[in-house]
Order: structure tokens, then sequence, then C-alpha cells
């Protein structure tokens, strides 16, 4: 096999990816970018007029910005997980997903922790964090390690497109010149030497290996930011764990979107096949039936324990956020697991279909953790206007957060047009690989 | 036909918008009992209280218990001749008339030295007239706390007066003493009085005030011939005079040492590893280097 003839082939299958801007693409983009001004409009509003402008009072300080970190900052960390497996244990068919799934993990690390920020009632006093940390406090916890994790995302991201940088910086000889400035200093270098490849073969193993022990880490410190308060609906032992299974949960789903999505609109058919769907449709039903697990046992025990406060809050869902938990905690469950569960109903519609439902109801489950806990305060307050005890999320607070999806999509396809999605590092290794095994080994 | 329809839908609609609220309340009251009940408590600094209790109870449903709510109640000091007012109360939310004699009134007695008190309710339109009696004979107790030979001792004493002020010892009169808490009475010691008389070692290990100080109680309760009586004095002889700030909890002001250690093996660890992958790219980036500086072979 001609390597250099090989990469050359592969620049030229995925540059159009790269370089090509269709009125679909121009469309769509503009109209992300209008989203994210709405969200700076909205921004600059909440920045003059202070937090009056949200639905977040005394009682519920924090409402869909803590809603929107979590959820982020779950898919990040559960991106770092899938892909430190994927590399660690040289997943056969991991070369289709792995860069939509580090690409998720860094681009939701760096959106996420912005929500926590919008939540800050006093922005002029974050240095203090800083300034004077709390070893004791979970949140100096997680402050360490999201910025940790963030780091250590980069760095791992930035090993895996190393080889694409080299290739892309030795084929784009009819690219504009920043892009070939880009390419030649993000490639540090690298000619895949067997020295080189195996020097970073080695790095990138040791940090898929980090990343995933970080992930469980940061995960865990997420959940005690809530489980290690006396908070009915939060004090839980098992909320670390639970969070992981949810995070996953999400994780999984939002791959499965983005592999549907990046498979219909960049026509990558023969990369992102069908065997990739079932595979991660497998992996999500199993993700279904423990998330469901760990929620009914998270449930049951409040419910069995019969503390007054805990069966407060079970009242208040099972009343006034009846419909909501039944989407959260039964559909957002049950109908992923039905599809998923029969192979008959097993197709890539289904299972993107599924993928969107468990997301949905992951959302509201992360809703229903939050909103009507902070909703059911320990004393009686002495000022119980409805807007102080009840929360409703104010256009403002719709606005950032379509603006931070909005965000992470644009900055999705902004690094879709600098490196190809699917890894052409990947491709060659493979094909290197299956050239070095003997006939009838091919397993892929 | 028609017409008879439409009239007995017009009296069942009628008897819809009867009061029953009004008939079951009628009906209710029969099954009440009333309890009217006198209790009187002689306070350290002799003063006492005269309490009535005025309560209707369920006949049935023993849960079920009315207070009843602003009654005036008159009490007296009985003598052979005549009842002696001492004066009046209104019963409060829970049913309770209280009236504190101040501790310099002379009460009147009878011949076997007991003071005869009555507690009355004159009634009114639905409420019947209510009357209670109690006598007591009146109990002087003496609390002493001494440290003997450093050992913290409560010496007790309790008597009554005869007619020419002589003390007549109470025997056999079982006495409580406690500490004062936040919310209750600590009992610390419970015993019957020899001569009239008792004492005990204090115990050690009580806590006291944030200056160490701590309210000893001694009293009889619910006694037949006496009634309850409390004699109280505050002493310096409670522990934690000093509250001792605990350390190695989360809300501290410095975190536990454990902490300190599992989070920098955690945080070295990670970013030792970031060090050995930037060191690793900038050596892949020298080989690099050295292969461009090298001609073509």
């Amino acid at each position: 096999m001609d390597i250099v003839k090989r990469k050359t082939e592969l620049v030229n299958e995925f540059s159009p990816m790269l370089e090509k801007s269709t009125k679909t693409s121009k469309i769509w983009i503009s109209f992300l970018i209008f989203i994210i001004l709405v969200g700076l409009v909205a921004f600059v509003i909440q920045a003059v007029k202070g937090h009056i402008v949200t639905g977040m009072r005394d009682n519920v300080v924090w409402g869909i910005y803590i809603i929107n970190f979590i959820f982020f900052v779950c898919l990040s960390y559960s991106g770092a997980f899938i892909s430190g497996i994927l590399h660690f244990f040289k997943t056969p068919w991991k070369n289709s997903i792995s860069r939509i799934v580090e690409v998720i993990t860094v681009l939701s690390l760096i959106i996420g922790p912005i929500f926590i920020l919008l939540c800050i009632g006093r922005l002029d006093r974050l240095h203090f964090l800083f300034i004077y940390p709390r070893i004791q406090s979970p949140i100096t916890w997680d402050i360490i390690a999201i910025m940790t994790d963030l780091i250590g995302c980069f760095i791992y991201l930035y090993l895996t497109f190393v080889p694409d940088f080299a290739i892309l910086r030795d084929n784009s000889e009819n690219a504009p010149k920043w892009r070939q400035k880009l390419y030649k200093t993000l490639a540090i270098k690298y000619y895949d030497t067997p020295t080189q490849r195996e020097a970073l073969h080695k790095i990138t193993r040791t940090m898929s290996a980090m990343i995933i022990a970080l992930a469980i880490i940061a995960y865990s410190v997420l959940a005690w930011i809530f489980s290690l308060t006396v908070q009915p609906g939060w004090n839980s032992s098992i909320f670390a764990p639970y969070f992981i299974v949810a995070g996953l949960y999400s994780g999984v789903s939002v791959i499965i979107i983005a592999m549907y999505l990046i498979r219909k609109f960049y026509h990558l058919d023969h990369y992102i096949r069908k065997v990739h769907f079932m595979g991660a449709g497998a992996i999500l039903l199993i993700i279904s039936l423990l998330f469901g697990y760990f929620t009914f046992s998270e449930y049951f025990s409040r419910w069995f324990s019969h503390k007054v406060s805990d069966i407060q809050l079970l009242d208040t869902l099972f009343t006034r956020y009846f419909w909501e938990f039944i989407f959260a905690n039964y559909i957002g469950v049950l109908v992923p697991v039905a599809i998923l569960f029969f192979k008959k109903f097993r197709t890539i519609k289904t299972i993107t279909f599924a993928a969107v439902v468990a997301i949905l109801g992951l959302y509201m489950n992360r809703y229903l953790i939050i909103v009507p806990t902070l909703e059911s305060p320990y004393l009686p307050i002495q000022d119980n206007r409805p807007e102080f005890i009840h929360y409703t999320a104010t256009w403002i607070e719709w606005a950032l957060s379509f603006a931070g999806i909005a965000a992470f999509i644009l900055f999705f396809i902004l690094i879709m047009r600098l490196v190809p999605i699917i890894p052409m590092s990947g491709i060659i290794d493979y094909e290197r690989d299956q050239k070095r095994k003997p006939k009838g080994s091919n397993n892929h | 036909m028609k017409t008879k329809i439409f009239q007995y839908l017009l009296i069942f609609v009628a008897l819809t918008f009867v009061n029953t609220k009004s008939f079951s309340q009628e009906t209710n009251l029969k099954n009440y009992k009333i309890r009217f009940g006198l209790s009187t408590t002689k306070q350290a600094d002799n003063s006492r209280i005269l309490e009535v209790s005025y309560i209707a109870a369920h006949k049935k449903d023993r849960k079920d218990r009315v207070p009843v709510f602003d009654a005036n109640i008159n009490f007296y000091n009985v003598t052979a001749d005549e009842e002696i007012l001492l004066g009046t109360a209104k019963t409060d939310q829970e049913g309770n008339a209280q009236l504190i004699v101040p501790s310099n009134h002379l009460y009147v007695t009878n011949t076997d030295g007991y003071i005869n008190f009555k507690a009355a309710f004159d009634g009114t339109d639905g409420l019947d007239y209510e009357e209670a009696d109690l006598a007591v004979k009146d109990v002087f107790l003496e609390l002493i706390l001494k440290e003997v030979d450093s050992v913290k001792t409560v010496f007790f004493n309790a008597y009554t007066l005869d007619s020419l002020q002589t003390k007549i010892p109470l025997d056999e009169t079982e006495i409580i003493f406690s500490v004062g808490g936040m919310i209750s009475k600590m009992p610390i010691k419970q015993d019957y009085t020899v001569d009239g008389s008792f004492e005990f070692e204090f115990p050690e290990n009580i806590s006291g005030d944030k200056n160490g100080h701590v309210d000893v109680f001694a009293s009889i309760i619910d006694n037949d011939e006496y009634g309850n009586v409390i004699q109280k004095k505050n002493i310096n002889w409670g522990i934690n005079k000093n509250i001792t700030i605990e350390t190695n909890k989360l809300w501290s002001d410095v975190a536990p040492i454990w902490m300190y250690v599992v989070l920098s093996i955690l945080l070295i660890g990670v970013w030792a590893n970031y060090v050995y992958t930037i060191k690793n790219l900038f050596n892949i980036k020298k080989e690099g280097k050295e292969l461009e500086l090298k001609p073509e072979d």
C-alpha cells in the first residue's frame, strides 16, 4: 500500500466537507448565528437589569441554567468516558465515531460552565472563588475538576488531531494560505515516522486512560454538589453513580443523533454504517435499563423512608409535575427500551428516535431534580408570593439556553470545516493493520 | 305528571342547600364531656400558680379534645366561713387559666394546716356552672449547693410550718432533682426524703451555659398533700465553659488533612501526566525538525 498516495486520496475524498459551502449550510449557519445573537441580547439585558429578568427568586435560586450546565457537563464527561474506552480498548469500529465523541466532549465542556456563570448573581465576586478557595467545599472541587478535565480533554483532542493535521499539511497545496499555515503549525512537524507514531500512540493511550478516570471523578464531584446537601431529593448516596449512568445515557444519545445528522448531511454512509447504529443502540439499551433501575431505586427509597420532607417533594412531583414526571421517568426510559429491545424495531431512524426521546426525558429528569426540590423549602417562607415559590423560566433564560445549543452546533460545524469528522489517520492505521494481519483474520 | 317530576326535582335541589353542619354541631355537643381541673404549683420565689384546665373531651374519641376559650375563672381561698377571692383569669386557646398569687400573700388554712383552693366558672347560656377544689399544705424547700472537700454536693431540706411556726420535716416524700435545659429539665436524681432531708453528689458531666452556669431544680410533683412545689438555684458547676470548635469537618475553617493529601495526589498525578504528554509532543516536534534539516535521501 502506498501510504502517501492513500493519504492524498483520503484528503481528496474529504476535502469537499472542508471547503464546500452549500446554500443550505450557509442558511443553517446564519440561523445559528441569529440565535446566538438573540442570546447575546438576552445576556446584555440580564447583565444590566440583574437576575430579576429571570424566573429565579429567593426560593428557586437555580433554574434551567444549572440544568443546562449539568446537561452539557455530563455530556462532556460521558463523551470523555466513551472516547477513552474506545481508544484504550482499541474498539474495532471506533474510527467512525471517535472524532464525533471527542468534539462533543470538548465543546460541551466549553459551553457547560458558561451556564454556571449565568447563574451567579454577583459575577464581580467570581474571582473570590480562586482567591479564597475552601478545599472542603464541593463547589471548589467542581471548579478544579472542570478546569483539569477541560485541559485534559483539549490535550487529548489535540493528540487525536495531530496525524490528521499532518496529512492535511502535506496535501493542502490548493488550500488558502491561512489554512496551510494553520495546519503546519498544528501538525508540530509530525511526519508519521515509526518513532513519532509510537510516541503519539503511547501518550494518546495514557491520556485515554486518564480521561476515563477524570470523567468518573468529575462526574462524582458534580453529583456531590447536590448530594452532600441535606435537601430532600438531593441527599442521596447513589447520586454519583446515578449521575454517571444518566450522563452516559445522554452522551450515547447525543452521539447517535450526531451520527445520524452527519451521515445524512455529509453523505458518509460508507463510514457511518448501520452496524455502528446497532452497536450504539445496544449500548443505549443497556444504559437505559440501568438508568431506569437507578431512577426507580432513588424514588422508591425516598417513598419508603416516609420522611416528611421527602413525602412533600414526592407529593409535588405527583401533583404539579405529574406529566413531567411521567415523561421523564416513564416515557423517557420505557420508549427507548421498547424500541431497542426488539430487533425488528431496530432501524437507523428508530434508534435515532429513541435517542431523541432519551435526551428529552433526561433533560426533564434534570429539571425535576432541581426545580421541585428548591420549591419545597424546609421552613415556611414569610412572603409566599407564588412567583417566589414556583419557578417558570423566562424568555431570557430560554434565549440563552438555545444560544448555548446553537453555539454547540455552530462550533461543531466549524471544527468539521477544519478537520474531517472521520479521522483519516485512523483509516490508514486500520488499513495498515489489515495489511499486516494474515488473510482471513478480518473481523471488522 | 311532568309538573310532579319538576316538583320532586325542586324539593331535591332545595334539600341539597340545607346546611347539614348546623345539625351535626348540635348533635356533637352531647358527645362531649367537660373536664374542669385545678392544680397548684409553688414556685422557687414562693409565689404560687393556680391553674385551671377547662376542656371538652369527646366521650368516644379520646383524641378529640376541644379547649374552652375565653372563659372567666374565679379562684378562691376557701375557709370555714367564707370564700376569699384570690383573683380572676381567662382561659387561653389551650383552655388553661392561670393565676399567680404573690409570695407575700397570707393564706387562711384549716385546722389541719391545709390551704383550701377553689376555682369556679359561673357558666353561660351554652355552658354549665363548673367548679373544682384542692387542698394542699404549704411546703418550704431549701436547696443548698456546697462543695465539701472539693466534692460538689447538693443538700436538700423540706418542711412545713405549724401554727407556732415550728418546722415539721417531710418524711418519705418523693423528690426529683433536675438541671435546666434548653427545651425541658433533665432529671439527675430521684429519691425520697429521710427526716425531711436528702443529700447527694452532683454529677461531674453536666453541661452548663457558655459561662458554665447551670440551674439546679428540686421538685415535688403531683403530690396529693402538697401539689407541685419547685425550688431552684443557679451555680457555676456545669462543664463546657469553653465551647471547643470541632475540627475535621466540612464546615470548619480548615479542611481535614486527608482531604489535602487525596486532592494533592490526584492533582499531581493528573498534571504530571499532562506535563509528560506535552514533553512527548515536544520530542515529536524535535524529531520532525531534525528530519527537515536532514538532506533528502
